[in-house]
């Protein structure tokens, strides 16, 4: 075992990495620079699973952090990358609702209103640290900065990366709060990567014409190849 | 034993289905498979002791209960009906170039994977288990409102699948709190709903209520609750009829089913008031905004998507209300709403067909004529929408009425305002079909639209259904009390 | 006042005056090299201010007194500001000097006169230049008070002397992340860096801060270029003593003042670089679209103050 007190002011650290990114995917226009943010954010979740790993010694923080490391930072990021090399989308300069400044302001405000109520809640449970209460609040925080993306951004590829956010605050809460099940861990990510090669493609339908699309469809093998189609 | 059995059905189906060359042979795929399910189910509810537990593989997973094998009937029952009716409307599809041709291994394959997970959905004993099997099935079924060659048809299911995992997410977290509470609770945490049921007076009301809340808006957006209540109006009209029966006789209900599991949980808390108070003001905002939006309706399938919104609200109502008479009303009328709404989407995809020239995605229903062309769907409209508005002899007149006499007992200001909006809801349907169904073109002109011979595929399962809805009403046997009364009883209402 | 405390105010002013230019040529080396261009020797900036310095001053006939002792006042308020910030040698606090409040104050008397003076000529560019850094002062001014009211919360002081002793006392908190991002806006911001402003351009559409020195001349116009390299010094030395305070002198020894002074030399030499990198890689924001970066710093820096306040 490491010095436990060093590695708390290490994830204390990771914790100021997650919100500079969660900032960033809420205000950058630049599509493949979102898409490096949520990577990094990822890679930061995985080391946050590490510290707390060797921190605590529970085998399934480490098989989260493995199991994160290969999807969320490599395997979605370069999908979502390629996608958007293939539709040809740099920038998403169009807002619902949300300019950027107003959703930074906003989230200021979130994370004071997640943080109170959340000490009113948690009261009845067992007695927590700072620094786990922190992470929970942390958690809900980036949770609901990612829906505010979602729901702001006009671009279906954006609202991905948006919903991505959102369930890396799910995990980071779930990391600090309490100890899920692996096996449960582990189907979240696959129904995260089946929701993002499904809605991916589907934004690939959006943003071309639609015999591009079905062009597109077969080269991604989804659909059979037919001679006769209308 | 059983899932592993479930299984088997999946990859042999799958397997059919890739190597079959015609529409037809993949549709016969998916009827046997429902048919099977339907049967498998009628099985274990007439021949074996419920609740099951020992047949399956990892049983803190999965159970089969009373309320459990009930949904997996309806929805075995409703999928089975759709299928048959998907072979002729499938057909029209591929010749109006609705649908290409290549796509048509996914549709079907997306098909038989929904019902298989939604059947996993109604066996899980383990919430967290459920939540992504619910997930799931949000995602594949958008992927069925997706597979038509239309660009409207990608943003109904884009909208569709945002507004639902979104809204899950937050389900899922108030999971983890849950599990948390559990924790501290029982020393080991569990999210198995079994073990959660017998523990429940033990949970901390403050805890309880934010895990409820938090699961209760996953589920609202699940079912169409109201500040989710979007994408289900277009994911319904834009999706081909057959499917839209599955979403809304089906689908709507995993949402509630998963209401109705953690609100009988949290009934055994301090925390069930101020939870009840959520659920009623949801409902009957629900209800409200369904019967508004119903007023100004000229699209045929919105309007019959806004009445399933409005039955979501009546049913949470009646959650709400939670006296033991009225959870059995409830149960009731999940089954009652769904047989009726599958054979009104069936219906509404035979007018459809006919008249789908004239038909874009907004635009006004242009019908014409509609006794002459299609009697039979113009009947089964009529028919089911006496049905769904509650008119006596239908199962739903039962189902309202005995809930809103439950209502009376909390508050008559309350009944009174349901039972105006219902009125209003009713008058919109009422006004739909009398100013479509009487227009006619004047003697001595052509009409325009050539008749759609329909198949006697498409018109079987309407039949059926509206002889299944008629039969539920008027015959309310002894064996059914017994069984439902033994759903409330498992749930502890 | 002791004698270390003058010694201090001797050191730190010819430190500052000496070492200001530098950076300024730094930061326009790196941009040139990321442009591929050779661009200034280093010691440009140096020569630049020197050759201005022999140059005869010419003023408008329109502008009045206030033209002329701007450039005085100017220079003489950031170098008052510049005591409040040690480079290398952290006294003793003696007096007022070294308080947060009053270090914003002198900055923004600097840039008050230099505002009015650029009116004062009655020129079209020298009031479009006023105007635009007054409305920016104006935006970036709420953020710029909570940035520093996060130093005093973190720190539990309003001393920047005794900030800088407790930062080079002990491992920083991780929370002065957030403040570091804060601050390197706030430097971009107040130094007319490239997404606020350009400063190298006299396109009439761009400027900001060219536009408002342009009637300046001769050796006014080097105490003008001067001071805003000694603020740009003064602002990158408070958020590198902040962050990265190792090798700080607390204690008045030769060795360890020479020591601090060449760290602080290659800590803000790399400062420059990053501000480089970083002008280089952004090009100039919309005049309407910079709330959205006071923003971001306004935001961490609120964010620190929660934590602070809370746990």
């Amino acid at each position: 075992m490491s010095d436990a007190a060093l590695l708390q002011e290490a994830i204390r650290v990771l914790f100021v990495v997650i919100i500079i990114t969660a900032a960033y995917i809420i205000s950058t226009r630049n599509l493949l620079s979102l898409v490096s943010a949520y990577a990094l954010q990822s890679l930061t979740l995985v080391l946050i699973a590490l510290s707390l790993w060797m921190i605590e010694g529970a085998p399934v923080l480490l098989a989260i952090a493995g199991i994160s490391l290969i999807t969320k930072t490599l395997v979605i990021p370069y999908f979502i990358a390629n996608v958007q090399e293939k539709i040809r989308i740099k920038r998403d300069i169009e807002f619902h609702f949300l300019n950027p400044t107003t959703s930074l302001l906003l989230s200021m405000a979130i994370i004071l209103v997640v943080y109170i109520a959340l000490s009113h809640i948690m009261q009845g449970t067992e007695a927590r640290e700072s620094l786990f209460f922190f992470g929970a609040v942390l958690g809900i925080s980036l949770m609901m900065m990612g829906m505010m993306v979602t729901f702001s951004r006009k671009r279906a590829i954006t609202k991905v990366l948006g919903y991505l956010t959102m369930e890396n605050g799910v995990l980071l809460f779930g990391l600090f709060v309490t100890e899920l099940p692996f096996i449960i861990e582990f189907l979240i990510i696959i129904d995260l990567i089946i929701l993002v090669i499904l809605t991916t493609i589907l934004t690939i339908g959006l943003d071309s014409t639609l015999e591009d699309y079905h062009k597109r469809l077969h080269r991604f093998h989804l659909v059979e190849e037919t001679e006769e189609g209308p | 034993m059983i899932l592993l059995a479930l299984l088997f059905c999946l990859v042999l189906a799958l397997i059919l289905i890739a190597i079959s060359h015609t529409a037809w042979q993949m549709n016969n795929v998916c009827i046997v498979l429902g048919g099977t399910y339907a049967a498998v189910a009628g099985f274990i509810l007439m021949f074996m002791p419920l609740p099951v537990t020992t047949f399956l593989v990892a049983s803190q997973y999965f159970f089969i209960d009373h309320l459990g094998i009930y949904e997996v009937l309806i929805s075995a029952v409703i999928f089975t009906l759709a299928a048959v009716y998907a072979r002729g409307y499938v057909d029209n599809l591929l010749e109006s170039g609705e649908l290409n041709k290549g796509s048509l291994k996914l549709f079907y394959g997306a098909w038989v994977l929904l019902l298989t997970v939604i059947t996993l959905a109604f066996f899980a004993d383990n919430l967290a288990l459920f939540w992504i099997l619910a997930e799931l099935t949000t995602i594949i079924s958008a992927m069925l409102v997706a597979i038509l060659y239309a660009r409207e048809n990608i943003d109904a299911a884009l909208k569709y699948i945002f507004i639902a995992s979104v809204s899950m997410l937050f389900a899922f977290v108030g999971l983890i709190f849950l599990f948390e509470t559990s924790r501290t609770v029982l020393g080991e945490g569990t999210l198995n709903w079994t073990v959660l049921m017998q523990h429940a007076p033990q949970l901390p009301a403050g805890m309880v209520v934010a895990s409820c809340a938090l699961i209760f808006v996953g589920f609202a957006a699940k079912s169409g609750i109201f500040p989710f209540h979007t994408w289900l109006p277009e994911a319904h009209a834009k999706a081909p009829s057959a499917v839209s029966a599955i979403l809304s006789g089906v689908l709507l209900n995993v949402g509630i089913y998963g209401i109705i599991r953690v609100f009988a949980i949290a009934h055994q808390t301090p925390a069930a008031r101020a939870l009840s108070g959520i659920l009623m003001l949801l409902g009957i905002l629900t209800i409200a905004i369904a019967a508004f939006s119903m007023l100004p309706q000229k699209n045929l399938k919105k309007m019959v998507a806004f009445s399933s919104v409005e039955n979501m609200g009546i049913l949470l109502v009646g959650i709400a209300v939670a006296t033991p008479l009225a959870i059995f009303w409830v149960i009731f009328h999940i089954m009652a709403h769904a047989f009726t709404k599958a054979s009104l989407f069936l219906s509404a995809g035979i007018l459809h067909r006919q008249y789908r020239s004239h038909l874009s995605a907004d635009a006004p229903d242009d019908i014409v004529d509609v006794f002459r062309f299609q009697p039979l769907a113009a009947w089964g409209l009529i028919i089911g929408g006496l049905a769904i508005t509650g008119t006596p002899l239908f199962p739903v007149f039962l189902s309202k009425l005995f809930i809103l006499i439950e209502l009376g007992a909390v508050s008559l200001y309350l009944v009174g305002l349901v039972l105006v909006l219902l009125f209003i809801a009713t008058c919109a349907l009422g006004y739909f079909v009398i100013i479509n169904f009487t227009r006619v073109t004047p003697t001595g002109q052509a009409p325009e639209v050539t008749p759609y011979a329909t198949p006697l595929t498409m018109q079987g399962p309407v039949v059926l259904l509206l002889v299944l809805v008629l039969v539920l009403g008027v015959a309310f046997t002894t064996g059914e009390v017994s069984f439902l009364n033994q759903i409330v009883a498992e749930l502890r209402f | 006042m002791n004698a270390s405390f003058v010694l201090y105010m001797i050191l730190n002013t010819l430190l500052v005056l000496a070492l200001a230019p530098l950076f300024i040529s730094l930061i326009k080396k790196v941009k040139a090299a990321t442009q591929g261009r050779a661009g200034p020797p280093l010691l440009q900036t140096y020569a630049t201010i020197v050759k201005l310095l022999k140059k005869e001053v010419v003023y408008s006939p329109n502008s009045s007194w206030i033209m002329r002792v701007t450039p005085y006042i100017s220079m003489a308020a950031i170098l008052v500001a510049a005591l409040f910030v040690p480079l290398a040698f952290v006294p003793e606090e003696v007096g007022g000097i070294g308080n947060i409040i009053l270090f914003l104050y002198l900055l923004a008397l600097a840039k008050f006169f230099t505002a009015l003076a650029g009116l004062d000529a009655g020129s079209s560019f020298g009031g479009m230049g006023s105007s635009r850094e007054m409305s920016i002062s104006a935006i970036i001014e709420p953020t710029t008070i909570i940035v520093f009211a996060a130093l005093a919360f973190v720190f539990k002081t309003l001393s920047i002397f005794g900030m800088f002793s407790t930062s080079a006392g002990g491992f920083p908190a991780p929370t002065l992340i957030l403040m570091g991002i804060s601050l390197f806006i706030i430097i971009i911001v107040e130094t007319s860096r490239i997404p606020v402003d350009n400063p190298e351009t006299h396109l009439e559409l761009t400027m900001i801060h060219e536009g408002m020195i342009l009637e300046q001349s001769g050796r006014n116009l080097a105490l003008m270029e001067l001071s805003a390299a000694i603020k740009l010094t003064v602002l990158m030395a408070l958020l590198i003593n902040l962050l990265a305070p190792f090798g700080l002198a607390t204690t008045l020894t030769a060795a360890g003042i020479l020591l601090a002074a060449v760290l602080f030399l290659i800590k803000a030499g790399i400062l420059a670089i990053i501000i480089g990198l970083f002008e280089s890689s952004m090009s100039k924001m919309r005049f309407f679209r910079l709330p959205n970066l006071f923003a971001m710093a306004f935001f961490f820096s609120t964010l620190v103050i929660i934590i602070e306040v809370f746990s």
